[in-house]
């Protein structure tokens, strides 16, 4: 109990004088010389007792009603077991929605500037001695590592808070939260959510997940108070970059690449010449119109030619709308200057070029401009070396080494490509009417995804063929073939093949994955991780002699894949979701030295290049900010890594207040939507209800109620 | 020497000169009055004819009759007589209350002058009247008489009393009991206050004895009310020493309604004894209530 008007509080006193005008009429009395005595005791005798009793209750209502009326001029305020803790420090956890979303805002102020606004005003009123943490939903984390007393260093480090940021996950945030409020030492624990309330981060009130935060939070020893603070304004219109595709896994120098973005409008409002803008490493190359319906999806396409080797970033950007974050979408491509693949011919032709070659297809499919004498650049430059003539250096050339019937290799050869592989080197190995199934199974057991069975079907003309069943890849080298725009793999007719033995799953990291299947079941396409590199082995020839696979359309594409996807494996990937490890691999010479990234912000930090196995790595795991971050290694060219946030916070779509009070009422919280509002229910938390209105009550109880009693009592009840 | 005059004043006088106190029953006396007489004589007033039986005196035979009808008859004759009557006045520490309302007028000196307008008329009308005051015990029995004179000595008796002690009619009813040799007219004045039942059976001890009862009972107007509002000690005046002090408004209604037990209880024995019970308040002129109860009385005979 508090009061706001303490001076009134003297006015109790009062409560007196009703007991010192009893005492002073009682002193005060008249003698009457009374005859009917008689009359009188036995009145007396019958009512003393209740008498007394009436005196006292009236006495007692009469001294209440001053002392009421004082205690109510004096504001009285109730809180419970809190009163005692009103001016005390506090423990207070804010989680703050930095995510995408809230730069969405009206009349120029974004909702997050009001939130943060809000939270620096939050945290700087925190009575003295208050620990604090602020932790922001888009990024995940905290603002400070820690939770801190000292509040000048919040409000520095939120002005620096920027949003933009990711996806805002809010029973993760709760959850981590929780733990830190439990290692909060004040007693009296406040955690405040200013959210967005976007649909996206909120899916609905009876949310798992949610529900499960919440009640981590409400089970701590001393349970905070959970306050939802809606901030801002809904904005509907809002136009996103979605994604950004590229038509090829890999690049080389002078190649056209096809660059796609989705666009996504989510307003209400269709747009018929939408400016979309392609840059190239920072300058502008294409602008492209499109027509954007309400709430639909479109489509850019932009051709692309790169001049020089090396990593380039793409940026797809649109006009601007309320919120930034979504209105480009970066994208970084390493372009090679050429990508060579080994061929090793186990049945060499008399030329090199000759198509009865075991590689003579695969070659013209790899190079077609060069085999064709075209003015176009290739990005693949294939060898061939016929398998007696293989040597290790030969393999260590090579990106991707493909073994086309082969019957086996030397020691030697066989020495240096099992190293190959596990650093990350590519091999497609196809067997043939050569091949030593003794030896695949036996010596080449280690790096075969599966062994070797007996061989299927017959060579002979009119025999029966065998098709590869239609299935949806998953493979990024095989996915093409899931459009059937882009040709497809179900035309081809296998005449033999091997048997490839399905082994029992181990369940280790270097389990073989079966790519395709041939209508029999049989594996067609099969790839085994092996340390940083790949294996993919097929069930019949590389050339036309088993199948009529060299002659469909699709063997182009499926070839240059295969050998792209595993020479791909070469490089970590560079385009990053936030909080992705971003990993760079460096020659092993510069290992022991230091890179310098680049951060989105422009700041640098330094990252140790840490030797594994024949290379130099680079680890930063900390890519919570999106954005463009290069690294330069020591000595050597940069490269460019991009963390995109994801895009389905562009969906500005917010829970209807219904929905928002429900989800407040079904867990349990407090719901505010303004500073005012909080700042009222903060007090009432702190100092309790003011309870005037109630002492007005009972004063007005007992003012009728004495006059009640008095009449009741006066009238009497004895009747005896 | 007390005078009429002290305790009557000449307009009471005027109203009352014209009453008359008439006993509704037979009462014995000697001389001949206003009253019947249980005794029958030679009289004016003839009664009733009643057969002859051996033993009745030969010359109240109506030989008329026995001249018409050859039987013997006696003729009976109504004898008039004069009304012996005793006031008793309660002198007991009650009727010492003045109430404001009655002007400092003691509910005593109500009643003293009440009797002394009894007597008077009673003495005018050349009935006996006698005096008994009383408060614990009998104070002063003065046998009732005729003469002119007698008048004198009861208001010397009435002048000379101051009231005190405890009320007990009881007791006192018995003991004046044996005092009443020949039955008459009883006039109690008091408050009645005490016993309602022992009240009530002293009086039907009188009844028994053939009496004839009036009882004025003498109220203050604050007894009737007790209009008190501040807090008050009430100081018995009958024992010294009892006393009570209370917020009088918190036990009105209480005290009212065992006022009303008390006077229905009173009335209810009374009716049952054929006696009247006359209240008087002392706020009102004693001669308009006697006149009206005179009246009423005259009126029912």
């Amino acid at each position: 109990m508090n009061f706001l008007n303490m001076a009134m509080l003297g006015g109790v006193l009062a409560g007196s004088i009703p007991l010192i005008i009893h005492l002073f009429h009682k002193s005060r009395f008249k003698v009457v010389k009374w005859g009917a005595m008689h009359l009188l005791t036995a009145v007396l005798r019958t009512n003393q007792r209740r008498l007394k009793i009436e005196q006292w209750i009236l006495l007692a209502i009469r001294c209440a009603i001053p002392v009421i009326l004082a205690l109510m001029m004096a504001r009285p305020m109730w809180q419970g077991a809190a009163s005692l803790l009103g001016n005390r420090p506090t423990s207070t956890a804010v989680l703050l929605d930095n995510s995408y979303s809230m730069e969405a805002g009206r009349a120029g102020t974004s909702n997050f500037s009001l939130a943060r606004d809000e939270t620096q005003r939050l945290v700087g009123e925190l009575k003295r001695g208050s620990e604090a943490y602020v932790f922001l939903l888009g990024e995940g984390a905290g603002l400070l590592d820690e939770s801190t007393r000292d509040i000048s260093r919040v409000t520095q480090a939120l002005d620096k808070v920027g949003s933009g940021y990711g996806v805002a996950r809010v029973p993760a945030g709760l959850e981590f939260v929780a733990g830190v409020v439990g290692k909060m030492t004040e007693g009296t624990r406040q955690v405040v959510m200013l959210t967005d309330f976007q649909r996206l981060s909120f899916p609905a009130s009876e949310d798992k997940a949610f529900g499960q935060a919440i009640g981590r939070l409400k089970q701590l020893p001393v349970p905070p108070t959970i306050t939802l603070w809606d901030v801002g304004a809904e904005v509907q219109e809002n136009i996103a970059v979605e994604s950004l595709d590229f038509s090829k896994l890999m690049v080389g120098v002078g190649q056209k690449v096809q660059i796609r973005a989705n666009i996504r409008n989510y307003g209400e409002t269709a747009r018929n010449d939408f400016r979309v803008k392609l840059k190239v490493d920072g300058r502008d190359k294409a602008t492209s119109q499109v027509l954007l319906g309400a709430k639909a999806q479109s489509q850019v396409l932009f051709t692309q030619v790169f001049d020089t080797a090396g990593s380039h970033v793409v940026e797809i950007e649109i006009e601007d709308d309320a919120v930034k974050a979504d209105n480009s979408y970066l994208a970084s491509i390493a372009v090679r200057d050429k990508l060579p693949v080994l061929l090793v011919d186990g049945a060499p032709g008399a030329t090199p070029d000759d198509l009865k070659s075991e590689t003579g297809f695969a070659q013209i499919a790899l190079s077609p401009f060069a085999a064709g004498k075209v003015e176009q650049a290739d990005l693949i430059q294939a060898t061939v070396v016929p398998a007696e003539a293989l040597t290790a250096k030969n393999i260590t050339d090579a990106v991707v080494v493909v073994l086309a019937n082969v019957a086996k290799l030397g020691d030697e050869p066989l020495k240096a490509l099992e190293p190959f592989v596990r650093q990350g080197g590519g091999l497609l190995v196809f067997p043939g009417d050569r091949t030593d199934p003794a030896w695949w199974n036996g010596a080449f057991g280690n790096l075969a995804p599966l062994p070797l069975g007996p061989l299927a079907g017959d060579l002979k003309e009119g025999a029966p063929t065998m098709g590869l069943t239609s299935q949806r890849f998953d493979n990024p080298a095989l996915e093409i073939f899931n459009d059937p725009q882009n040709g497809t793999l179900s035309d081809v007719a296998i005449k033999a093949w091997y048997r490839l033995k399905p082994s029992e799953h181990s369940g280790g990291p270097e389990d073989p994955i079966i790519l395709a299947r041939l209508d029999s079941g049989d594996p067609f396409l099969v790839e085994k991780p092996c340390g940083e590199g790949h294996v993919i082995a097929c069930a019949t020839t590389l050339d036309a002699e088993w199948s009529n696979l060299p002659a469909r359309p699709s063997y182009l594409p499926l070839i240059q894949r295969l050998c792209v996807y595993l020479a791909s494996n070469i490089y970590p990937p560079r385009n990053l979701r936030i909080g992705e490890q971003l990993v760079g691999f460096l020659p092993v010479a510069s290992a022991g030295k230091n890179a310098v990234l680049t951060l989105p912000d422009t700041s640098t930090v330094e990252v140790p290049v840490v030797k594994k196995g024949e290379r130099g790595v680079v680890e930063y795991p900390q890519t919570r900010h999106p954005g463009l971050y290069t690294l330069l290694p020591p000595g050597g060219t940069p490269i460019h890594y991009v963390v995109n946030a994801e895009r389905s916070e562009s969906d500005l779509a917010k829970l209807s207040a219904s929905e928002i009070k429900s989800l407040a009422k079904t867990h349990g919280l407090q719901l505010v939507h303004s500073a005012a509002e909080f700042k009222a229910l903060d007090k009432i938390q702190r100092y309790g209800h003011e309870l005037w209105k109630w002492a007005l009550l009972a004063l007005l109880v007992l003012l009728f109620g004495e006059l009640i009693l008095q009449q009741k009592f006066a009238r009497g009840r004895g009747k005896s | 020497m007390a005078h009429v005059s002290d305790f009557l004043k000449p307009s009471d006088l005027q109203r009352i000169s014209n009453l008359q106190v008439l006993a509704r029953q037979v009462v014995e006396g000697f001389t001949s009055g206003l009253h019947r007489s249980p005794h029958k004589g030679y009289s004016v007033e003839f009664k009733q004819h009643r057969q002859y039986v051996p033993g009745d005196e030969i010359r109240r035979l109506d030989w008329r009759v026995f001249a018409r009808s050859d039987r013997y008859f006696i003729r009976e004759y109504e004898e008039e007589t004069n009304l012996r009557s005793t006031i008793i006045l309660d002198r007991s520490g009650s009727m010492n209350y003045a109430g404001s309302a009655a002007g400092g007028v003691t509910k005593y000196e109500y009643a003293t002058k009440l009797a002394a307008c009894l007597a008077y008329m009673m003495v005018h009308q050349a009935d006996g009247v006698g005096l008994t005051t009383f408060d614990t015990r009998i104070r002063r029995h003065i046998p009732p008489r005729s003469k002119v004179s007698h008048l004198r000595v009861i208001l010397d008796e009435l002048e000379k009393g101051e009231p005190g002690g405890e009320t007990d009619l009881g007791d006192v009813f018995h003991d004046l009991e044996a005092k009443l040799h020949r039955r008459g007219l009883l006039i109690i004045i008091s408050d009645c206050f005490g016993e309602v039942a022992n009240f009530i059976k002293a009086l039907a001890h009188f009844r028994h004895a053939r009496h004839e009862i009036l009882v004025f009972q003498i109220w203050d107007r604050d007894e009737l009310e007790f209009p008190f509002k501040s807090w008050t000690q009430f100081d018995c005046l009958e024992q010294a020493g009892v006393k009570h002090l209370l917020d009088p408004a918190m036990l009105r209604q209480s005290y009212l309604e065992n006022l009303a037990t008390f006077r229905e209880s009173l009335i209810r024995g009374c009716r049952r004894h054929n006696i009247d019970l006359v209240p008087f308040c002392t706020d009102e002129p004693y001669a308009n209530g006697l006149a009206a109860y005179m009246t009423r009385r005259l009126g029912r005979r």
